[in-house]
This record gives structure tokens, sequence and C-alpha cells, in this order.
């Protein structure tokens, strides 16, 4: 399930945060998203600097690495989600990870972020993973286990644009009736019980 | 424990990403692609050096397993995003090994020195020649799964 190569994109306004501690990494990263037309975006080789640069800056969108020292990305999300800076609280999160730890499992599932990307990806598969996270419609859950997107599932089918994964997945948005309404008959005779031969 | 509670944010993201303008995401993914082109030799390099020093610690036989772990899921971090999957494959296994063992308190220089001079060999091999390292990959993992972790528990015990 690609994104379709003819959907239009505008990220030239997005400020966008990059994060990961190793340098060449974040290089890399930063080329991607410059390839995508984001003009805007602020790279942090550590989340003590994100931290730093949420408290000052309008950021649309961050970007993270899952292994960091002193602070990992887990915690940096449940950072966010719980103690960040008002204006970026909610902010919208993907998360890069290379290797799950053992001990990184359980924070993994219950850190907050948008999406999880696991590497190797190419850049469709990240851009797709963009175009998800700006049509995600998931309301914002917080308890005193979890803050972050509504994890409860619910099949409101893939985005307008996006083919589904199953053959009987229907779009988000199911366009105009065709038909005309049914009258009460009709819909008292769907619902009536009846007789049936066993 | 409290209710959870529920509720909307405004998403600019969204609001941005329809303002007219942009580009279309053929174009987006062509001009990524040929930033990622652009990058591409210097983080070679970068894996290179990584490989080095992994190459040094298996000589020194002293680091702990925790700077094994680093460094490769180093060499994960940049080889996967330019969707390098045998390189990823090969590294992703030395992540999984050196995390049993210092899960296990042990070290096992002779199984790492393999990841490593396997990663060393898909690193100095084009692209094109590579099919004939996919059994190399599996050894490499065959290794990692002789070591078996209850994760419940988190002890160890050896593998069948």
């Amino acid at each position: 399930m690609s994104l379709h190569p003819d959907i239009r994109m505008n990220l030239a306004r997005s400020n966008v945060l990059l994060i990961d501690d190793n340098a060449q990494a974040l290089d890399v990263l930063a080329s991607i998203f410059r390839g995508f037309g984001v003009l805007r975006q602020v790279k942090c080789g550590s989340a003590a600097e994100a931290q730093t640069i949420l408290r000052s800056r309008e950021i649309d969108l961050i970007v993270c690495d899952t292994v960091m020292p002193d602070m990992d990305g887990y915690e940096f999300v449940r950072w966010l989600r719980r103690e960040g800076p008002e204006e970026a609280r909610f902010s919208p999160v993907i998360m890069l990870t290379g290797h799950a730890a053992r001990s990184t499992v359980e924070s993994s599932r219950d850190c907050g972020a948008n999406f999880i990307v696991s590497k190797p990806f190419t850049p469709e598969v990240l851009l797709q993973r963009i175009y998800w996270v700006a049509k995600d419609e998931r309301a914002m859950v917080r308890s005193d286990t979890y803050v972050g997107p509504d994890r409860r599932f619910r099949n409101i089918g893939p985005p307008l644009g996006v083919k589904g994964r199953r053959k009987d997945d229907l779009s988000t948005h199911v366009g105009a009736a065709k038909d005309p309404n049914m009258d009460q008959d009709e819909i008292d005779m769907l619902l009536k019980p009846q007789k049936a031969a066993l | 424990m409290s209710e959870a509670e529920v509720f909307k944010v405004r998403n600019r993201l969204a609001q941005h990403v329809t303002e007219p303008g942009g580009m279309t995401a053929g174009m987006a993914n062509s001009r990524a692609g040929r930033e990622l082109a652009a990058q591409q030799g210097r983080s070679y390099e970068a894996i290179g050096e990584t490989l080095e020093t992994l190459e040094w610690l298996c000589d020194t036989r002293d680091a702990p397993m925790d700077s094994v772990y680093d460094l490769s899921t180093q060499v994960l971090d940049i080889a996967g995003l330019f969707d390098d999957k045998q390189l990823c494959r090969a590294a992703y296994s030395l992540c999984e090994l050196a995390d049993k063992l210092r899960t296990r308190d042990e070290a096992d220089w002779a199984s790492i020195k393999l990841h490593v001079n396997g990663m060393r060999l898909i690193w100095n091999t084009e692209a094109a020649g590579r099919d004939n390292l996919n059994a190399m990959v599996e050894g490499l993992w065959a290794l990692t799964d002789r070591l078996r972790v209850d994760d419940a528990g988190g002890e160890a015990t050896p593998a069948d």
C-alpha cells in the first residue's frame, strides 16, 4: 500500500524537528526532508537539546530516533506528552526504530508516538507516514498510564487517495448517497422478524 | 485510578499540507532519492569507521556488550536510511546477539567477530553482487538464535 504519486502535499511551511544522536544519520534524515520540500527543519543531536527547542519554537512534526544516550526516544516522547510545553505537547511524533531491545519493548508500546517506522525504510514509506500523520484524526487520550493518540481500534478505512489492504476496505470519505432515502415502511420491512424454516 | 480523558487537538501539520503549492508525492520521492544519493558516500564511510571500531573491540576483547550494542545500532541507524536490507539484517542480528549477551552478563567474541566480518564483507560488496551473501546473513542469525532468553524473567538459558 503506497501513497499515490499524484497526491499533492505542501510541507514548505511545516516546522519539523529531527532528533538523532548519530550526526551522519541526522544529516541523511535532514536531506530526505529537504527532498520532501521541508524548508524549516531543526536538527537536534540529543533529546535534551530537543527539549530546549520545544520551549522556544513552534513545531508541527517531530521525527525522533529511539536509541539515544541519556534520554532515549521513548522517554523523550513520554516527557513530551506529560510535561512538554503546552503548545508542543500533542505535536505529531514519528519514531524511527532500529533494534528493539528487550528493555524497551514496553516503553515503545506506551510512549505515545503517532507512528513507529522500522529501519530499513525508503523515503516513500516515510512520506506515506507523514501523510498519514497529517490526516490522522484520532483523538488524544490522557490517563494515569498513557498519554497519546487513541489506540482503540476503529475501522474508519484508509485515508482518501490511499488504497486499502483488504479488498472490501472503503475510504474514510464514501461520498454522497446516490440512491433516494428509504421510507419508513422499507426500513420496517428490513427490521421485521421473518419466519424461518429450520 | 482516575478516568481517561479523550479530547481533540489541532493538527497544524494537516493545515500546512493542504495549502496551495507544494509538490506531488512522486516528485517528493524522486527529490528525496537524489538527496539520499548525494549523502551515500559519506554515510558509508561513517559505517566503515564504525566497523573499524568494532573490529578493534573484537581484537581487544575487553569491551562491555553495551559498546558492541551501541556500535551495531549505529550501523543500523545509517544503513536503515538507505534501505540497505542486507547490512541492516546483519547489524540487527549483532544488536540482538549483544542484547542477549548483556542480559546473560556474558561475552561471545567469536560470534561477534563473525558478525563484524560479515558486515564488512557486505559493506565491501557492490549491490549487484550481494545475492550470494544472503546465506551468510542467515548463518549470522543462526548464531544469534542459539542463545535463548526467557523474556518473562529476563533470565537466559542455553538454546536446545
